[in-house]
């Protein structure tokens, strides 16, 4: 029985996809706060592990010329929890990288680490959902740009293909300025999400919802959406009923397990409330933003 | 009394801990950092089945994984079966399994990674049969025994066994049954609690070095090296003078490390590969093969007179022991004892049973029983003052016990500040509670108190002590600092008899060889007991002290008086003689230091035949009582069931503090492993296994999940006359009254009540609206 494990740390894209190529058993290896977690359990036993510290730009977050944030696969979860340059509901990555874990673990994990392994209670798979970002992905036929709703395909699965690596998070620019609230409610400090939901909203000056993108996370296999709910409630002012209806639409989306964090049922039943809570705290402050700015700002930032 | 007045060179300030620099600089050793040249890395095979018999082993493979040196199993190691109070154990499962993570096997290899794969590698050849896994399982009536060979161990009393009930007792005051018709008001409940992990800091570990000799030296986590010295010398037929153990520092206890835990094993493994071996648990393992604090069902019914006044109470209680009886006797019978509570009244009938199950084994946890009968009886008062339209703290202090009043089963109570206690909380609360910022919008607030008790006592302790030739002091006790403070309360006691400031006494560190004789850290007892032995050696050597000076200032003792700072001089004149004149007198003329030692047994009022009939009752002598109240105001999140606690108060009656700052730290630390109890942790068994054996899963408060604040009054109106400086213990007592302080919270905010801690958000919401719940809990197939 052979256990001993090789590591690499090479310092291209290339010799990374080779080394990934040439063994299936081997991991690449990011922060390492859920990978060495694992393998410290005996739930997994590399071969090889292919850290990723050494790739040039893979750990920072651009501005691109569209408008757009392009967050490089190994940027740490505290890095992208203090980045001032999100606009928009791209700041729904920020939000949600603040309520990751603890600082230890915030220092320690990355965004692709953290979407690689696709844990539908982690907080930036619901973020990037919520924020239609794109998944930059390097492999040996070439690179690809998955959406963010066709990365995650199922609990732990993703749409990466063997050998394939994420190499960023593209989040796209949001021509109405939403304002967004991630909603995270867990059993203790630092625990991971019993359910999540990232709002990102923006108001018209009558206080109409001009704009409205929800994810909720923790309720089924992947962060889970529902355009054509969100879609009825734009135009139109922001009530208990409207806020009901979507998170009426995104229970029946819903697929939730039992596990120590809450069974199915009380998921079930937390869903609409805290969909409803993100929402909410999402279209205050995007009233108070707009007030804060103008001095005067629409009227309803509450519900009607 | 002298012309500095009387003013404390050390007992009463808040010394810093001494080993507080070291542990927060994270500079302190544990046993896992020690290592010895040579060293082996012990390893633990254990079971994957909840019950079964062993039909054989396979240890080729282990044995074949590069650098193991020792693989052993229970046909290694002497037959023997162990316990305190039933001999039903063994160092390795011997013949049968009784629970997942019972230690089966051991390998000590060149690596931890080969040690910890050749212990995957033992092969066990197992019959399963099938398992208890919980209370109603063991004590169904065709239930498989746990022990089919009980019958065969060697136990202390006859104690009722029956089936899977090893233990049961019962203590009767009054005429329980002729009283509930004297009764205006009676209250029925079953109150069901949680499984709890200790969640030290430090998962278990322990380093064992042989010399050639046939001696051992044991540098462990541990919360006795007497204790553990003698289970080692049980376990593995050897004597006492080949076993050495040294208390390196411990990273938390709660009662955990009362007991051995990889010790016995570690030494066997160090016999049969003469180096040393160094066991450390990783976290799972910690919490899937030790202890937890026992899950308990009470059936408790209390009856009273409408103006409150208490009439009966009647109690069955069900302690779920897990697979080996360990210190469960006691801890049942302990919360046997406090299952009336502080209060008077007159009939009580209370009866309690302790159960194996094919689970982890239940053992001492802070607390010890008391805070299971205490959620039980502090959630009763309450729910009878709800229904008697009584203030819940009227209701208490009505009933309250006062100096001269008796315990439960007779004994005599001289020191109880209980009502002062009640008072001082009521007077905090009613200033502080109205100034907190109300609650958010859709949440709910409440304010629950609960009064509380516990002991403070229990075995014997000594102590040693001497004057150096500079005239310092060196001081001696076989107590281990488990992160309680006993390193530095103990010298500030010697330190404070003799009129120094605490850093003049050195304080030796604890070894079997040297140190006198202590027997846990455990009980709230260190500073009680261990606290008394200190000064009464320091006293001895005082009066030493003074016959010395006497003669260096030729005249009589009783002119004498001790100066702050280390001197002696004639009461009322500046004629004086300092510790060290007297110390390097002594040298000359007795060839060594001026001594004094003490050893203590508690020997105060005891349990009275002629009040309570008692029987079973796992305890003898007790310690003194101690008193307390703790309140919180708890906030109650309506749509999600989350409970976020606002702000505690917990009034102590702690005597005297010692070290207020380290009192404070000790209730502080207590409230928020009470808060754990009271709202997230539960250890969950499915089929057997445990679901949540790592942080992970098993969630503890942070600081973050901590309240903004713990507010400790420490209540020093009734000193113990027999107490170091009148001092009684308070590590414990904290804990007792957290649980049903917030369930009582519960009940003001939302009107429900819940009976069943932890009160997760999820079982909190399903209260809230009405419907059974489906939160995560324990269940067999
Ligand atoms: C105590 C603790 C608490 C936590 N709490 C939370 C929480 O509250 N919310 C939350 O969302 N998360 C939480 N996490 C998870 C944490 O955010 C991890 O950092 C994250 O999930 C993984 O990131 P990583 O960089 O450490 O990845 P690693 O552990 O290095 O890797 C994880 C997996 O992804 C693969 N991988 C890594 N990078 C890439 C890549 N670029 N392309 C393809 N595959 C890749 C690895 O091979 C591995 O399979 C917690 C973790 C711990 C240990």
């Amino acid at each position: 029985m052979d256990h001993a494990m090789r590591f690499a740390e090479p310092d291209s894209i290339e010799e990374v996809l080779s080394l990934l190529a040439a063994d299936p058993e081997a991991r690449c290896l990011a922060g390492g706060a859920t990978l060495v977690a694992m393998m410290n359990a005996g739930l997994t036993a590399p071969s090889l592990l292919v850290s990723l510290r050494k790739l040039p730009g893979l750990a920072s977050i651009d501005p691109q010329a569209d408008g757009a944030v392009r967050v490089g696969a190994m940027a740490r979860h505290a890095t992208v929890a203090a980045h001032d340059g999100f606009a928009g509901a791209q700041a729904i990555l920020a939000a949600a990288a603040r309520r990751i874990g603890h600082p230890a673990i915030r220092t320690m994990g990355t965004i692709g680490g953290s979407i690689s392994h696709a844990d539908p209670s982690a907080d930036y798979p619901t973020a990037i959902t919520a924020a239609d970002a794109v998944v930059e992905i390097a492999g040996p036929e070439g690179a690809r740009a998955v959406p963010a709703d066709e990365f995650f395909v199922d609990w732990l699965e993703t749409a990466l293909a063997p050998g394939e690596i994420v190499t960023g998070v593209v989040v796209p620019p949001d021509a109405t300025d939403a304002a967004v609230h991630y909603e995270k409610f867990t059993r203790a400090d630092g625990d991971f999400a019993t359910v999540a939901a990232a709002a990102c909203v923006a108001l018209a000056e009558d206080g109409a919802v001009a704009a409205l993108r929800v994810a909720a996370g923790g309720v089924a296999p992947t962060p889970i959406r529902r355009r054509e709910a969100e879609a009825a409630l734009i135009g139109r002012p922001l009530t208990e009923d409207g806020l009901a209806a979507l998170g009426a639409a995104l229970a029946d989306l819903s697929d939730p397990i039992d596990d120590m964090r809450g069974s199915a049922d009380y998921r079930r039943r937390l869903l609409p409330r805290i969909v409803g809570r993100a929402v909410r705290r999402a279209a205050a402050a995007f009233t108070a933003r707009s007030g804060a700015r103008s001095g005067t700002g629409p009227q309803a930032g509450g519900v009607a | 009394m002298s012309a500095d007045g009387d003013a404390p060179t050390s007992v009463g300030l808040s010394s810093p801990r001494i080993d507080g620099a070291e542990k927060a600089g994270g500079k302190a050793k544990y046993a896992d950092d020690l290592s010895a040249p040579d060293m082996l890395y012990g390893a633990i095979a254990t079971s994957p089945i909840p019950a079964g018999r062993i039909l054989g082993y396979d240890l080729s493979e282990a044995r074949a994984v590069p650098g193991v040196v020792a693989v052993l199993t229970a046909e290694d190691l002497p037959q023997r079966r162990v316990g305190s109070f039933v001999k039903d154990e063994t160092t390795l499962a011997r013949g049968r399994v009784r629970y997942v993570g019972e230690p089966v096997a051991a390998v000590a290899a060149e690596t931890r990674e080969a040690a910890e794969l050749a212990a995957q590698l033992v092969l066990v050849d197992y019959e399963e049969t099938p398992a208890v896994c919980s209370l109603d399982e063991a004590l169904a009536a065709d239930a498989p025994r746990v022990h089919p060979e009980q019958a065969d161990y060697a136990r202390q009393g006859d104690a009722a066994a029956e089936g899977n009930v090893f233990w049961s007792a019962e203590i009767v005051e009054g005429d329980p049954d002729a009283a509930w018709a004297e009764c205006d008001v009676v209250v029925e409940e079953v109150y069901e609690t949680p499984a709890q992990y200790h969640a030290y800091m430090e998962p278990c570990s322990a380093l064992v070095e042989p010399d050639l000799g046939g001696r051992f030296t044991v540098r462990s986590a541990a919360q006795s090296i007497f204790y553990l010295q003698g289970r080692i010398s049980e376990e593995l037929d050897l004597p006492m003078a080949r076993i050495r153990c040294v208390a390196p520092r411990i990273g938390g206890g709660f009662g955990g490390k009362n007991g051995v835990n990889v010790q016995p094993i570690a030494v066997a493994l160090a016999r049969v590969a003469e180096r040393p071996v160094k066991i450390t648990l990783s976290r799972s393992q910690d919490i899937e093969m030790l202890r937890s604090r026992h899950p308990a069902r009470i059936r408790m019914k209390t009856g009273a007179k409408a103006d409150g006044t208490l009439v009966a109470r009647e109690a069955e209680l069900w302690f779920d022991a897990g697979a080996y009886v360990d210190e469960s006797p006691a801890v049942m019978s302990f919360g046997l004892l406090c299952s009336r509570g502080p209060y008077r009244c007159p009939n009580v009938r209370v009866r309690g049973h302790a159960v194996y199950t094919n689970k982890l084994k239940a053992g001492s946890f802070r607390g010890f029983g008391n805070p299971q009968a205490t959620f039980a009886s502090e959630s009763q008062l309450d729910a009878l003052a709800r229904r008697l339209g009584l203030d819940g703290l009227a209701l208490r202090r009505r009933n309250a016990m006062a100096p001269g009043d008796h315990w439960l089963g007779g004994q005599r109570v001289d020191a109880c500040a209980m009502r002062e206690c009640l008072d001082a909380l009521e007077a905090r609360m009613a200033a502080e509670v109205p100034a907190l910022p109300p609650p958010e919008e859709g949440w709910a607030r409440g304010v629950g108190v609960s009064g509380l008790s516990h002991i403070s006592g229990l075995m014997g302790t000594s102590a040693a002590v001497n004057l150096r030739s500079d005239g310092t002091v060196a001081l001696s006790t076989g107590v281990v600092d488990i992160g309680q403070g006993s390193d530095t309360v103990l010298p500030q006691i010697c330190a404070e008899a003799l009129r120094l400031p605490p850093e003049a006494v050195a304080y030796a560190a604890q070894d079997t060889d040297s140190s006198p004789y202590n027997w846990k850290t455990a009980a709230s007892r260190i500073t009680y007991t261990a606290g008394r032995a200190v000064m009464q050696a320091t006293v001895e050597m005082r009066q030493r002290i003074l016959e010395h000076a006497a003669e260096l200032l030729e005249c009589g003792v009783g002119d004498l008086e001790l100066a702050p700072g280390g001197a002696v001089r004639i009461a009322g004149s500046d004629r004086s003689v300092s510790f060290r004149e007297v110390a390097a007198r002594a040298f000359n003329r007795i060839g060594g230091p001026i001594m004094g030692q003490h050893a203590f047994a508690f020997d105060g009022p005891r349990f009275d035949p002629k009040r309570a009939a008692m029987s079973n009752f796992a305890f003898d002598n007790l310690g003194v009582y101690v008193f307390g109240a703790v309140g919180l105001v708890a906030d109650v999140d309506r749509e999600t069931g989350k409970i976020v606690v606002q702000k505690v108060w917990s009034a102590h009656d702690i005597g005297r503090a010692v070290n207020p700052q380290s009192a404070e730290g000790q209730v502080q630390g207590a409230v928020v492993q009470g808060l754990g109890y009271a709202l997230l942790e539960e250890l969950i068994w499915e089929d057997g296994r445990l679901a949540n054996p790592s942080f992970m899963d098993y969630k503890i408060p942070d600081g973050l999940d901590a309240p903004a604040a713990i507010t400790p009054i420490l209540v020093e109106d009734a000193p113990e006359e027999t107490g170091p400086f009148g001092a009684k213990g308070v590590g414990e007592a904290g804990i007792v009254g957290v649980a049903p302080a917030l369930a009582n919270a519960v009940a003001d905010a939302v009107g429900v009540r819940l009976t069943r801690i932890p009160m997760t958000s999820e079982r909190v919401l399903d209260a809230i609206e009405g419907r059974a719940s489906e939160a995560p809990a324990s269940r067999t197939a």
